[in-house]
């Protein structure tokens, strides 16, 4: 596990990806897969299926990159975005509904969590004590967004609770993340 | 300003963040982005949140995703065009094994005709050799034949010639021929007369006509029978018929089957006994 890792800042990442190097996808995947394949796995839970759409989501980044813009956002934006779309297109997917009903969705995060070795690394330490600071019904929403690919109206639904209620709350969490993290 | 506070506080920029605007939304944000630099920094405050959020998230893919993935990347980096580079490689390699197959049965065919072909010359060679050598053995059978054949001749004149009862008489040609002659031999003990054929120095004789071999015999001519003067079957010693005290031996020419009475006129050959 004491493999070298290669890191980049996000403007030489983006200038590397753009010229099609080498050293670039090696860096984007020393820098990304953990946090790509933690949203993945949260909402496609197969392990083997989160491999192949881990696989997929990189592939599509690697293809794609023409048209991401750093005007628009930063680059993990974009990426997790890709990541999350075709996790939900697999879920969706005919074959992969027919062998995969027994998975409960509400309890995918914990379950996850459990199930799974998880990153620990020294600089996130604090950020894992934080995330926990969140209140409940901030990171239920939140969770339900952001690793389940909810639309905030899917979750007005799902929770019972009215949408400006729920755009709040979506705020109000990230708000919370924002003076943990930055 | 409060424009940007109010759009700011309506929490469009997490849902953009999250993917979660409609289109018409996702150019508003942008639009607002571009225009306003406060909006442009909320937007990357929220951005930054989430990354983190995702980090402390994140879960470790196992460690043989890496070399996977990353060879998937660098293939299509050598090959950017080509999204299923994968795939189309093995097709390749099946194409590339099916031709190899392929090749072998092909080749082994081709050999198994060259074989094929180098045999029927081979056996159509050793055919024309046995050909010959019967054609050879045939011949030799025939030459054998005709070698066995001249000596059961030759044994038969020196036989005669051998014979101490035989005297041998050299007839001699007469105006008729002047160049001829013939040699006749004739045992008086075993009263037989033999010609030899061999050594019949006369004109070959036509279809209409025979030579007829005459003896005196006090006086009076007696037909020995009549003998052929051919190129072929000539090595030969020919009995005539049987004849006691002859003094003259002479030879005529006359019609085909001998007469009774010789053309003396056509006398051809001739010569007496000396006792």
């Amino acid at each position: 596990m004491s493999k070298k890792k290669i890191s980049l800042s996000e403007e030489e990442l983006v200038l590397a990806l753009r010229h099609r190097e080498k050293i670039a996808v090696e860096a984007l995947y020393d820098m990304y897969s953990a946090s790509l394949y933690g949203v993945i796995c949260r909402i496609v839970v197969d392990e083997a299926t989160s491999e192949d759409v881990l696989q997929e989501t990189f592939v599509k980044i690697w293809h794609s990159f023409s048209s991401y813009s750093p005007d628009k956002g930063r680059l993990f934006t974009w990426m997790v975005n890709i990541a999350r779309n075709l996790s939900i297109d697999k879920l969706r997917s005919k074959d992969f509904k027919n062998h995969n009903k027994n998975q409960e969705l509400e309890n995918n995060v914990t379950f996850i969590d459990e199930q799974r070795n998880t990153v620990y690394k020294p600089e996130l330490m604090g950020i894992k004590e934080l995330v926990q600071k969140l209140k409940p019904e901030q990171k239920s929403i939140l969770d339900l967004v952001y690793f389940k690919g909810y639309t905030h109206v899917e979750a007005a639904d799902e929770l019972g609770i009215p949408l400006g209620t729920i755009k709040t709350r979506l705020r109000m969490a990230i708000i919370e993340l924002r003076k943990n993290f930055n | 300003m409060e424009d940007v506070k109010a759009f700011i506080e309506s929490g469009i920029l997490e849902l953009y963040v999250l993917g979660d605007v409609s289109p018409a939304e996702k150019q508003q944000v942008e639009a607002m982005v571009q225009q306003h630099p406060a909006v442009k920094a909320e937007l990357s405050e929220v951005e930054k949140a989430l990354e983190s959020y995702a980090l402390a998230n994140a879960v470790e893919p196992s460690e043989n995703q890496r070399n996977k993935i990353l060879n998937s990347l660098v293939t299509n980096l050598a090959d950017d065009a080509t999204f299923t580079k994968k795939d189309s490689a093995a097709t390749d390699n099946v194409v590339v094994m099916t031709a190899t197959a392929n090749n072998f049965y092909k080749y082994a065919f081709a050999a198994s005709i060259a074989l094929l072909v180098g045999s029927l010359v081979a056996l159509f060679n050793v055919y024309n050799k046995l050909q010959k050598s019967n054609l050879q053995l045939v011949a030799m059978t025939t030459q054998n034949q005709r070698i066995s054949k001249t000596v059961s001749y030759m044994n038969d004149a020196l036989g005669v010639f051998r014979d101490t009862t035989f005297k041998v008489l050299k007839l001699k040609g007469t105006k008729n021929l002047p160049a001829g002659g013939m040699t006749v031999a004739w045992s008086p003990v075993k009263k037989k007369v033999m010609i030899d054929m061999t050594a019949l120095n006369m004109p070959e004789n036509d279809q209409a006509h025979q030579y007829q071999l005459w003896a005196i015999v006090a006086g009076k001519p007696v037909d020995l029978g009549v003998f052929d003067k051919s190129s072929a079957d000539s090595s030969d010693m020919k009995q005539m018929k049987s004849v006691a005290a002859p003094t003259v031996f002479a030879v005529t020419l006359e019609p085909r089957g001998g007469s009774v009475n010789p053309t003396m006129d056509k006398m051809m050959v001739a010569g007496s006994v000396s006792l």
